[in-house]
């Protein structure tokens, strides 16, 4: 909880930075400020408790959680250095946008209450429009926020209609009394109480861009600046996917056969659709959209078979794919501003050019692919396990079969970097960027060589 | 007993230190071999010397009763079954790392000095230092899984070495012909792996051996397994029938083959049939194969070494003809005298090579001992410690080829008369064909061109002092095994006698053995004086080409053609099934069918793309009806 007060207050100091005309202090003074409130949040560690009359609650799982959104902000403000270094203006609006971003994804890891889960995901979403529309003067910028804006609000109807009908059913928004309410009245469970659930999951799949919702994502990652895509297909997904367990696991366990076809379908669906699209893509930020889509995929497996408890796997899964995804962000966000277009073919012949961008995007596509020793394969071998041991083995199958034939885009970078005569881009590297990259490819062999570091702590 | 396990206490620093070294050396030459340039050959060359002084520390501290175990982590264990990475320190093994690190440290002195100019320098010596770590996994293991990590590696050092001068296709040939065939005998090591596994549910040697005396002699399992472990040794120690790859692994750097193709490697066969000895005495079958064998292998490759123009070739095989010499000593059981060959064969082959190598390195590369002649005059160093080296090996009494050999051949006596008689035969022509190479190099003209005449020179220090250390270590290394017939202490039999119990009824009498070493040495001194008296007197030459040979001097000169019969048996009717199974099986069924696959994704792809129109209505649309199915699906069906 405190974790929240703090990365609130961070808020608040950018925008009083802009006041008093201090904006080269904001960049610095967040990477700080993050570092620290990163090392207050593992004091709540085993110290978990409840606050405001138990709509939060604090535990080891929302903890780890926690950890994980902030490190990924603490990265993504070291790349925002340099992104946001060239445009003159609004760096305070876009900091505190960005921690608002963070506040609504603690909300989401650490509510046991319906209304403040709605009012994380609206403090996120609300937060992300903005930022998908921040380059007011790029017309495909604009298309994503407002899309972005239509779709997410569209949905966020669904969401407040199933929490009314789960309320007029149980009569409360907590979610250790709707889980006690459904414990009691198993058998006599009223169809609204059903209903309502199934819409929350329709809601939290948009949200983790799921397929049959997904159609929002491959067009507002590749519309929104770079920076931000990356933040969506970090942050955002690994906060969504923390609520949505959260919410499953704490309250609809005992109506779980309800929602669980409709979460095997669409894991079937995203999972297929994310993987195929994806092979034909020449744009990279779209092939890492679809990348972001299937791998959503692999996680509602983790979700589907919550009952053997993978919080573990899903934490580690998250972790790995946090880091590959944000090292590809992070070379491709120099390579994109040098060659202008977002094309594959501007990484041709960077292994020469620049062996350390190239090797990490080189781990960062292998760990997506789930090749080992890197985290991505550990990732998908704990979910897949996992799911087996629940008798998910259709889903296993199919979500195997998908991630042989992602081998071939994630190879695609691959090849033109190292396959290719280099072209004429010069790409300008700083010690911002090359501290993120080092960071990441130290972290992915690190968990891919010790996947205990994460998987026994939950 | 206190005393004795402090002692080992101080010993286990030490021989962790002998392996790691040489590891350590390797990745220093090889990642940092561009900046070190020169200096990385006296790195690498410390980085053996320290573990032989290791090793010579550890001789000193221990004696014959010396049995230890160095653990380094236990490496695999699940349920019951469980391999320690571990070392044994006995005087057997101390033996083996003497003489690798010894002769190891010699021979890359030598190399800086012959592979001063070339552009692989840092390379070779990257090489030769995860060779030698390697060699030393293998002999100091504690079990045969250990040994056969070290196996392994020493047979992808000689790989890297024999094709050391990769640009040369033909040296790769020769380095895949070595690395294939030694992987035929590594199938036979292993499959003998699994049997012991299934036999004693360990790799332990101490278990092993210790279980080994519940077996009867002569049970099938234990005939099959040492018949394997025997393959594997053949493989490694080039015996018939896999040892045609030793001839072409002359294809390397000459230091490389004196180290590996005559010192150290290739006997690692011998260790191993040695180091199993308890399992080979249950198996006396295997035993009589190991004799035959080994008698075959060393008088067929002599005779080859009769015709042979090569100066590495003959030298080639005659190793493998010595390597045949030893393998019959462990057929009758004779487990000492052979670890007594391989150590006497180990200084005066060494020395051979390198002898030869000076030659090389003086003559510009030429090899062909028709081009040579007179050298003595302008390679009086080379010319003394090669004409020891010849004379040891020939078995000229007080150098020590004399005394190994002489054991070997009491010892053959005692079994077979048959056998006996060929190996004296054999001894007879390695005298031959030894001192043909001696006189037509050093003796007689120059027959090279002007140039290399003006090029002649003595090799600088770093090639001679090895040359002269391996000469003293030739003449009197025999001296550690005199025979009961001079009335001295056998001082090697009694060091290894605990490891290697004695044969105590197959002891000669005196007097044959007097008559043995009376008439050997009338015949040596007889063949010197013919040989010379035939090149050197009367002019003859090697035949200048296979044409003017008459039809058994061609047969020798090419082999007998067991090359070409492996090409027409083995080689050929494999290449032609790869290339029936590349054009039908892959190409035709699972090329077709994967792309078929690929083209499948891909078109199911761009099918899909057609939904992300980029119309929000669309989506909406979309997700409105997805939501009414799945809803439908839920509470209607």
């Amino acid at each position: 909880m405190n974790t929240l007060i703090y990365v609130s207050c961070l808020g608040f100091f950018c925008m009083i930075a802009e006041i008093l005309n201090q904006r080269k202090l904001i960049i610095p003074v967040l990477v700080l400020a993050l570092a620290v409130i990163f090392g207050l949040n593992l004091s709540d560690w085993n110290h978990g408790q409840t606050y405001f009359n138990n709509m939060v609650q604090v535990d080891n799982f929302s903890v780890a959680f926690s950890g994980l959104a902030i490190f990924i902000t603490l990265l993504l403000f070291i790349l925002a250095s340099e992104f946001y270094a060239a445009s003159d203006t609004h760096i305070s609006d876009y900091s505190a946008i960005i921690i608002f971003i963070l506040c609504g994804a603690l909300m989401m890891f650490n509510f046991n209450n319906l209304a403040m889960l709605f009012i994380g995901i609206e403090t996120l979403s609300i937060s992300l429009y903005v930022m998908a529309g921040s380059r007011r003067f790029e017309v495909k910028s604009n298309e994503a926020g407002f899309k972005y804006f239509l779709m997410g609000s569209f949905m966020s109807g669904f969401l407040l209609f199933g929490i009314a009908l789960i309320y007029g059913a149980s009569g409360t928004f907590y979610l250790d009394k709707i889980y006690q309410y459904t414990q009691t009245n198993s058998a006599i469970l009223p169809v609204t109480f059903h209903v309502g659930a199934v819409l929350i999951v329709f809601a939290m799949l948009f949200k983790t861009s799921s397929a049959p919702f997904h159609f929002w994502a491959p067009d507002v990652y590749e519309g929104s600046p770079t920076l931000i895509t990356a933040m969506m297909s970090t942050l955002v997904k690994v906060a969504a996917f923390a609520a949505f367990y959260r919410l499953i696991s704490h309250t609809f366990l005992y109506v779980f056969p309800s929602v669980e076809t409709v979460i095997a379908i669409s894991a079937v669906l995203t999972v297929s659709i994310g993987n195929f699209i994806a092979l034909n893509q020449t744009n990279f930020k779209r092939l890492l959209a679809y990348s972001g889509i299937s791998h959503a995929g692999y996680l509602l497996l983790a979700i589907i078979s919550l009952r053997g408890n993978t919080e573990s796997s899903l934490l580690y899964y998250a972790v790995g794919y946090s880091v590959s995804t944000l090292a590809a962000f992070s070379v491709a966000m120099l390579v994109f501003k040098a060659a202008g277009n977002e094309n594959i073919d501007a990484l041709n012949g960077l292994g020469k050019k620049n062996p350390l961008m190239a090797a990490t995007l080189t781990m960062a596509m292998l760990s997506l692919a789930g090749i080992p020793p890197f985290a991505g394969f550990f990732g998908k071998y704990y979910i897949f396990s996992e799911a087996m041991k629940n008798g998910y083995f259709y889903l296993v199958l199919v979500a195997i079969i998908n991630s042989i034939i992602g081998v071939f885009y994630y190879f695609k970078p691959i090849l033109a970097m190292y396959g290719q005569p280099a072209n004429e881009i010069e790409v300008k590297t700083n010690y911002a960027n090359n501290l993120v990259l080092w960071v990441c490819l130290a972290l992915s062999l690190a968990l891919g060589l010790f996947p205990d570091l994460i998987v026994g702590l939950l | 007993m206190t005393e004795n396990i402090l002692n080992e206490m101080n010993l286990i620093k030490p021989a962790m230190l002998i392996p790691l070294l040489p590891l350590l050396g390797f990745f220093i030459t090889s990642l940092f071999g561009k900046q070190l340039k020169h200096a990385s050959g006296w790195i690498a060359s410390l980085a053996i010397l320290v573990p032989f002084i290791c090793s010579a520390y550890i001789f000193m501290n221990t004696d014959a009763a010396t049995s230890f175990e160095v653990p380094i982590f236990d490496w695999i264990a699940f349920g019951k079954f469980s391999i320690p990475f571990a070392f044994l320190i006995d005087p057997l093994s101390i033996l083996m790392l003497l003489v690798v690190t010894g002769i190891g440290f010699l021979i890359h002195i030598y190399s800086i000095g012959y592979m001063h100019h070339d552009e692989g320098f840092s390379r070779f010596f990257s090489y030769l230092n995860l060779f030698v770590f390697f060699m030393l996994l293998l002999v100091m293991g504690n079990n045969y899984l250990v040994m056969f990590i070290g196996w392994e590696g020493v047979g992808l050092c000689s790989y890297l070495l024999i094709g050391f001068w990769f640009k040369n296709q033909s040296y790769n040939d020769a380095a895949k012909k070595a690395f294939i065939m030694n992987r035929i005998g590594d199938l036979g090591f292993l499959l003998g792996m699994f049997f012991l596994m299934m036999m004693f549910g360990s790799l332990e040697y101490k278990t092993i051996f210790s279980k080994a005396s519940e077996i009867p002699v002569g049970a099938g399992l234990i005939v099959i397994t040492t018949l394997l472990l025997f393959v594997g040794a053949m493989g490694k120690s080039a015996q018939i029938p896999l040892y045609t790859w030793l001839p072409d692994a002359m294809a390397g750097p000459t230091p490389v083959s004196a180290l590996i193709h005559a010192a150290t490697m290739v006997t690692a066969g011998i260790y191993l049939i040695t180091r199993s000895h308890v399992l080979f005495a249950l198996a006396p079958f295997t035993s009589d194969i190991i004799l035959i064998v080994g008698v075959a292998t060393a008088l067929f490759a002599s005779i080859i070494g009769l015709k042979q123009n090569d100066i590495k070739k003959v030298l080639a095989y005659s190793t493998v003809s010595q390597l045949g010499f030893m393998f019959a000593a462990l057929g009758v059981g004779a487990y000492k005298t052979a670890m007594f060959h391989v150590l006497t064969h180990a200084f005066f082959k060494a020395l051979l090579f390198l002898g030869s190598g000076s030659v090389i390195h003086a003559m510009g590369g030429e090899q062909d001992i028709r081009k040579m002649g007179g050298l003595r005059k302008a390679l009086p160093i080379t010319n003394f410690t090669f004409l020891i080296g010849t004379l040891a090996i020939s078995g000229v009494p007080l150098f020590a080829g004399f005394f190994s050999k002489d054991e070997i051949l009491a010892n053959v006596f005692v079994h077979s008369n048959l056998f006996f008689a060929v190996l004296v035969l054999t001894s007879i022509i390695t005298s031959i064909y030894m001192f043909r190479v001696y006189f037509l190099t050093f003796s007689g003209e120059f027959r090279g061109t002007d140039e290399q005449k003006h090029h002649l020179h003595e090799s600088p220090a770093t090639i001679t002092i090895p040359l002269i250390i391996l000469a003293v270590l030739s003449t009197v290394g025999g001296f550690l095994g005199l025979p009961s017939v001079f009335h001295a202490t056998h001082k090697l039999n009694a060091y290894l006698g605990n490891v290697v119990p004695s044969l105590s009824e197959h002891e000669v009498s005196h007097n044959f053995e007097y008559i043995l070493m009376g008439s050997l040495t009338a015949i040596v001194f007889i063949i010197i004086f013919a040989v010379f008296n035939y090149f050197i007197s009367k002019k003859n030459m090697p035949e200048a080409n296979e044409e003017v040979m008459n039809p058994v001097g061609r047969f020798i000169y090419n082999k007998y053609y067991v090359d070409e019969f492996y090409n027409a048996v083995f080689v050929r009717p494999v290449m032609l099934l790869s290339d029936i199974f590349l054009v039908l099986i892959d190409k035709l069924i699972i090329d077709l069918f994967v792309n078929a696959l690929a083209w499948l994704a891909i078109s199911l792809g761009k099918g899909a793309r057609l939904i992300q129109t980029g119309n929000t209505g669309f989506y909406v649309f979309a997700m409105v009806i997805s939501m009414i199915v799945l809803l439908a699906l839920q509470f209607i069906i």
